[in-house]
């Protein structure tokens, strides 16, 4: 498999929202047919909601394990009663952990971080005019939300009774209001602090209702942000975009790819924040990928393809983690297993006690005639809680399911995804014309704009511009030449072609596996190593050529009797993508037998006219296998040591995270050390990665016989709202961890979490238009929060579409390092990843984490061999 | 008018099952499956159940609410978008629902043409004066095929615990199946209408002289279909203000059906090219040593197209074939699959849904592939 290959089967874990499963999926034929009525009958399909989906109830879980903020809190007595209201989130600081804080709303780092209590901001660079996709939230002069608390005596449970109920004073509290059960915003004072009523129930019974001021809120207090987000939601709700996940999606000018049954929804993703200046909305384009084929039309071209025989296996293994949506009702469900013992046939007990079959059920209840009556069901797992009740699985008819997102196959499938680009990828112009879109609906949309201006608020219409700095670019050093490279392309393969590498290791006895059919492939590819390795000073021998069958057990059978102690790197040219015998070949050269190994697949040099530029990048790539080090840029900074760390999350099998740890061992930044952290769901992660801390710390001694007296990490792989964890737990794991060192060791730790997933875009002025701003563009003003110490950098270019920034947050630093610093520091580490003789759009060691955890997730399942450690082998 | 908390107060001695209130929204499901309506209007819709439950019923094409209160039908209108699933697969029939806010005492003329029109629950919760005027509008004006009304039997109150007066503090009035029966049948008789009377909740054994729970009135026209509509258009206005309109995606609409086609038509032929490629291949590819990818070779490659046609005999024509870089695939047998030719009905049909969406050969007989540029990864 390429880089490419791999790195692209990675998106499908970054793409889709879905929590990880609540047990391993259970393996199909597991299930005994005794089993079978127990777990059918817990569950009725549920009766459509009256809300889709609360927002924030799903998403990321980067961290699984055991976040200790109470996630799972049971819910105050009294709120029983609210269920499925889009009101709900009001409640949200009152119910503590039970929903996800997406934006880390409380967490405020840049008190504690004395030297930039002044400014965070940097000043190196030219000045650059930016506009961005946020509008400011205007509101008027001595603007105010009023806050008040319902109490009901008797006390009254069902929420619709108690609006009912309230709502019988429609004069006394005016026709503008937010009420979600207990507390009601209003836009207006009520001339009392404490209001009482009566209202009569249909039982005739007088119900005392008392309406008390708790809070007048200014406009930019938490709870008013809250409150922004739920109204905005009712704007878009308004203007009939249609809700799937968090975002809004407008379900009348699809995009159809009928290839491959896709449709593309074209939406918005939005959020309303306190920015440093003013609350602005952040909105972005989003689109919805669905498939105009339920799970059934899937499963019947998955049966012609491959025939009875692995039919459920395959079907297991192209289903399950899936997320589909039901045809009746719009929910979203993850499908958690397949039973096949089980048919629409099968009866459950619905909740008046009666028994009723799916067929009949789905008849009746949605007028859906279920065709197939021997199709299998499918199982999910659901998460949600209801009250204090964890619902029992969900079965799902496949005929009555949509299946949305990608397979692991389309992913794979280069023209396809070429295809979906054109529509998903707009260019900078093109896209702020579709975010100003948005506005644009609001203000025409009559509706939209009472209810803005009955609550006082309107939205600016235009986007926010302001000025941003670009860096210098950098000086790339190898082996005494100075490079510099075109910023606009941020690339310096060019430049760098035929100069020696800053350390080569020799190719003097080295490995070639290969399959008979591969033979000239092998042959070529010795060839053009011939011809590019001397001008790169890489000294090559001629491979010990190995040939085997197309067989997993011959390749480690060659591997094991051809292996030995003075082998440098092994290299096997696989026939196809195959997955299983890729990860067999490195599970047993990065544990068993810790030896640098390079796979390729016989396609990719197929082409001539590509053959001495794919041979070029792997004898750069086996070089740095082996410990070699291709450049460097100049970094000021001494006796500093950079950590990265990244995660990886398992969502298919659900039970293993693993974390990526890398740390740099010399000056230059050019060697670097790594181990990785596999645990189980439950495990803390952050135990493991103090033991890396640990190791990193005394393998930098070994190297350089002093210890390090600033480290600083870049901590990637955070999700939304787990910036309170990190915070809480990580950072003080780690000053223990130093502390543990020696009385006398006390470094300076700076930690900056690291998110690639950010909704904000920035658009340059130019000539020429709107365009991508240029590798090194730093944004410290504006859009970042003033509650932290944070920044946005572009450090790469794209080809087509809109470059994403990466957004950096100094979560703890007591290097008193100035933010101009920092910023330059982790543009400068961008320039470091050997893969790729370009900027990244992360530090380099952030991306070597990535690349570590990746191979131990997917093929390694444990933690390498420590011999490989000061080896770039996962590359 | 909310109709569902009522029963609460039933179940402390009699429970219906299904609750009452679910019970009278069958009764009139059972009813369209019956009668088949196209148009229905639901009067005092309140938060909307009905009109949702109704959604479901394929044979309705326009579904109307009408309640005096806005809010109330606002709280859950949204359960009447079309769904996803709506857009991903678009319906055979069309479908349109629309929500009214105005009273039953007033005439408008978006309230013409139904086929039936329910007034649940409705009634009591009439003023006097809005009464009188309740059968002229309904029965005069709108003058639907059937008309189903359902009020409270309040001998059957005594059975209720804790009932006073009336069932609900709104309630201006409540009948007994006397009152009922008396003012539907000068109601019909007046307007030339026919009326059966029955009702939903069965009493408890033994008490069957209480009657029905609920009591119903189905009204059925007696004279035909007048062209109803041009009658009034000029001497009645807009009154009631529309709250909420949705049309849902159909075959119906050119713009959904070509997209229908479209997307199939190409579906089907890249799968017969995939199809026709891999078997190429396999013809290919003799030294493949792994078992898992011989598979192609044992399944020929058209084999189980075939299958979706039955015994269909193949002409030579229709056959898929290669030349050089294309891959032709014969807009003939692209007709021949079941999907594809329900979808269009006619073969010209076909061809002018396609015209400009899909490549075509230059006699515009079948599809296109160019495979030039397939599987350049790197």
């Amino acid at each position: 498999m390429t880089g490419r290959a791999r790195a692209r089967a990675r998106g499908r874990l970054r793409e889709q929202e879905i929590p990880l499963p609540p047990v391993g999926a259970t393996s199909v034929q597991h299930i005994l047919p005794s089993q079978l009525p127990g777990r059918l009958q817990p569950q009725h399909p549920h009766v459509p909601p009256a809300i889709p989906e609360a927002p924030g109830a799903r998403g990321h879980q980067r961290i699984p394990q055991g976040a200790p903020q109470a996630q799972y809190q049971r819910r105050p007595e009294g709120q029983k009663g609210l269920e499925s209201s889009q009101e709900q989130e009001l409640s949200l600081a009152d119910r503590g952990g039970r929903r996800r804080d997406f934006h880390d709303l409380g967490v405020n780092t840049r008190q504690a971080i004395e030297h930039v209590q002044e400014s965070k901001t940097g000043s190196s660079g030219t000045l650059l005019k930016l506009t961005t996709n946020y509008f400011r939230l205007k509101s008027r002069p001595q603007w105010a939300l009023y806050q008040y608390h319902v109490g009901y005596n008797p006390e009254v449970e069902a929420r619709r009774l108690r609006s009912a109920l309230l709502f019988q004073h429609e004069e006394l509290i005016g026709k503008t209001h937010a009420f979600d059960g207990s507390i009601l915003f209003l836009p207006r004072k009520l001339g009392n602090k404490v209001t009482e009523v009566f209202s009569r129930t249909r039982h005739d019974e007088n119900v005392k209702i008392t309406i008390t001021l708790t809070n007048e809120l200014p406009p930019s207090s938490p709870t008013c942000l809250q409150f922004y987000n739920i109204i905005f939601r009712r704007l878009l709700k308004m203007m009939n975009l249609q809700q799937i996940g968090r975002n809004y999606y407008n379900p009348n000018d699809p995009v159809s790819i009928p290839n491959h049954r896709l449709m593309v929804w074209p939406g918005f993703t939005s959020s309303i924040l306190q920015y440093e200046e003013s609350i602005m909305l952040c909105a972005d384009v989003s689109h919805k990928v669905l498939r105009s084929e339920t799970v059934l039309d899937f499963m019947y071209g998955l049966f012609q393809q491959i025939g009875e025989q692995r039919f459920r296996d395959a079907c297991a293994k192209e289903l399950i983690g899936l997320v589909v949506l039901t045809k009746y009702n719009n929910k979203t469900y993850r499908i958690d297993d397949i039973d096949w013992d089980g048919n629409p046939q099968c009866t459950f007990r619905r909740s008046d006690g009666s028994e009723i079959s799916f067929v009949e059920y789905y008849r009746r209840q949605y007028n859906q005639e279920i065709t197939d009556l021997n199709q299998p069901v499918l199982i999910s797992q659901s998460k949600r809680m209801r009250g204090n009740i964890v619902p029992g699985p969900v079965v799902l008819i496949p005929e009555l399911c949509f299946l949305t997102g990608l397979t692991e196959k389309m992913r794979n499938d280069f023209n396809m995804m070429k295809d979906l680009a054109i529509h998903t990828r707009l260019p900078p112009e093109q896209r702020q014309r579709e975010v100003k879109r948005l506005i644009d609906y609001m203000q025409k949309d009559d509706n939209v704009q009472k209810e803005l201006r009955d609550w006082g608020l309107s939205f600016d219409s235009n986007l926010l511009s302001f000025s941003a700095r670009v860096v210098q670019g950098e000086k790339i050093l190898q082996s005494g030449s100075v490079f510099d490279y075109n910023p606009q392309l941020a690339d310096w393969s060019r430049e760098t072609r035929g100069v020696p590498l800053i350390c080569s290791k020799p190719l003097d006895n080295w490995l070639l596996v290969y399959t008979r059919r591969n033979y000239d492939v092998a042959n070529t590819l010795i060839q053009n190593l011939f011809k590019v390795t001397p001008s790169m000073g890489i000294r090559m021998n001629k491979a010990t050529m190995i040939e085997v069958d197309d067989r997993t057990e011959a390749y480690l059978r060659a591997l094991q009797q051809s292996v030995t102690p003075d082998t440098n790197i092994v290299f096997c040219v696989l026939s196809s993508s195959r997955k299983d015998k890729y990860d067999a070949i490195k599970k047993y050269l990065c544990t068993d037998c810790p030896i640098p190994s390079q796979c390729l697949i016989a396609r990719t040099l197929s082409k001539p006219q590509t053959a001495m530029a794919i041979a070029t990048k792997i004898a750069l790539q086996m070089n740095c296998k082996m410990g070699g080090e291709l450049w460097s840029v100049e970094i000021p900074l001494k006796q500093v040591m950079i950590v990265g760390i990244d995660c990886y999350h398992d969502s298919l099998a659900g039970k293993q995270s693993i974390a990526g740890f890398v740390s740099s061992l010399n000056q230059t930044m050019t060697r670097w050390f790594s181990r990785s952290v596999v645990q189980s769901r439950g495990q803390e992660l952050v135990d493991g990665l103090k033991a890396c801390l640990q190791t990193a710390l005394r393998d930098w001694f070994k190297w350089n016989n002093y210890l390090p007296s600033r480290i600083i990490v870049y901590r990637d792989g955070v999700g939304d709202g787990q910036l309170n964890t990190l915070v809480n737990y990580e950072v003080p794991q780690f000053l223990d961890c130093l502390k543990s060192v020696g009385t006398d060791y006390n470094p300076r730790l700076t930690v900056i979490v690291v998110k690639k997933r950010v909704n904000t875009r920035f658009f340059a002025h130019t000539a020429g238009g709107l365009k991508n701003p240029p590798p090194g563009t730093v944004v410290d003003v504006e859009v970042t929060r003033p509650e932290w110490y944070d920044f946005f950098l572009v450090s790469q270019t794209v080809r087509n579409g809109c470059v994403s920034p990466t957004h950096y947050n100094v979560i703890y630093d007591s290097s008193k390092l100035k933010p101009d610093h920092i910023q330059r520091l982790t543009y400068k580490l961008c320039h470091m990843y050997y893969n790729w003789s370009g900027v990244i759009r992360v530090p380099a060691p952030c991306q070597y984490a990535h690349k570590l955890a990746f191979l131990v997730g997917q093929s390694i399942h444990r933690e390498p061999n420590l011999m490989l450690s000061d080896k770039l082998y996962y590359l | 008018m909310d109709k569902k908390p009522k029963e609460e107060q039933f179940r402390k001695i009699i429970t219906f099952t299904p609750p009452l209130y679910k019970q009278r929204y069958e009764f009139i499901k059972d009813l369209v499956g019956k009668y088949k309506p196209k148009k229905v209007a639901d009067l005092g819709c309140a938060d909307c159940t009905l009109l949702w439950m109704l959604k479901f019923c394929s044979c309705i094409e326009v579904l109307t609410g009408l309640d005096i209160c806005a809010s109330v039908m606002k709280e859950n209108m949204h359960r009447l978008y079309p769904l996803a699933g709506d857009y991903l697969q678009p319906a055979e029939r069309s479908l349109t629902i629309t929500l009214h806010q105005g009273s039953v005492a007033h005439k408008d003329p978006c309230m013409l043409g139904f086929d039936l029109v329910t007034c649940i629950e409705l009634i009591e919760h009439l003023e006097e004066s809005e009464l009188k005027e309740f059968p002229e509008v309904v029965f005069g004006f709108m003058a639907p095929s059937i008309v189903v009304i359902s009020t409270p039997n309040s001998e059957f109150n005594p059975l209720l615990p804790g009932v006073m007066l009336f069932r609900h503090p709104d309630h201006k009035f409540e009948w007994n199946r006397e009152q009922f029966q008396s003012w539907a049948l000068e109601t019909a008789r007046h307007y030339d209408y026919s009326v059966e009377f029955t009702g939903v909740g069965h009493p408890p054994t033994g008490m069957e002289n209480f009657g029905f729970c609920t009591q119903i009135g189905v009204f059925v026209r007696k004279y035909p279909q007048t062209s109803g509509s041009a009658q009034s258009e000029n001497t009645t206005g807009t009154v009631y203000k529309t709250v909420f309109k949705a049309v849902y995606p159909s075959l119906k609409d050119e713009k959904y059906l070509q997209i229908a086609v479209v997307n199939e038509v190409i579906f089907t032929a890249e799968t017969m090219k995939q199809s026709l490629l891999g078997h190429l291949m396999s013809e290919h590819e003799e030294y493949n040593d792994d078992p898992v990818e011989r598979r192609s070779k044992s399944q020929p490659s058209m084999n189980f197209f075939s299958d979706g046609i039955g015994k269909l005999v193949v002409e030579k024509s229709m056959e898929p074939f290669v030349n050089g870089n294309l891959v032709y695939i014969p807009l003939k047998r692209i007709f021949s699959f079941p999907r594809v030719n329900q979808l269009c009905g006619t073969f010209d049909r076909l061809c002018k849904l396609i015209a400009g969406k899909v490549t075509l050969s230059s006699d515009g007989s079948a599809v296109v592939f160019n495979t030039e540029h397939e599987n350049e990864e790197n």
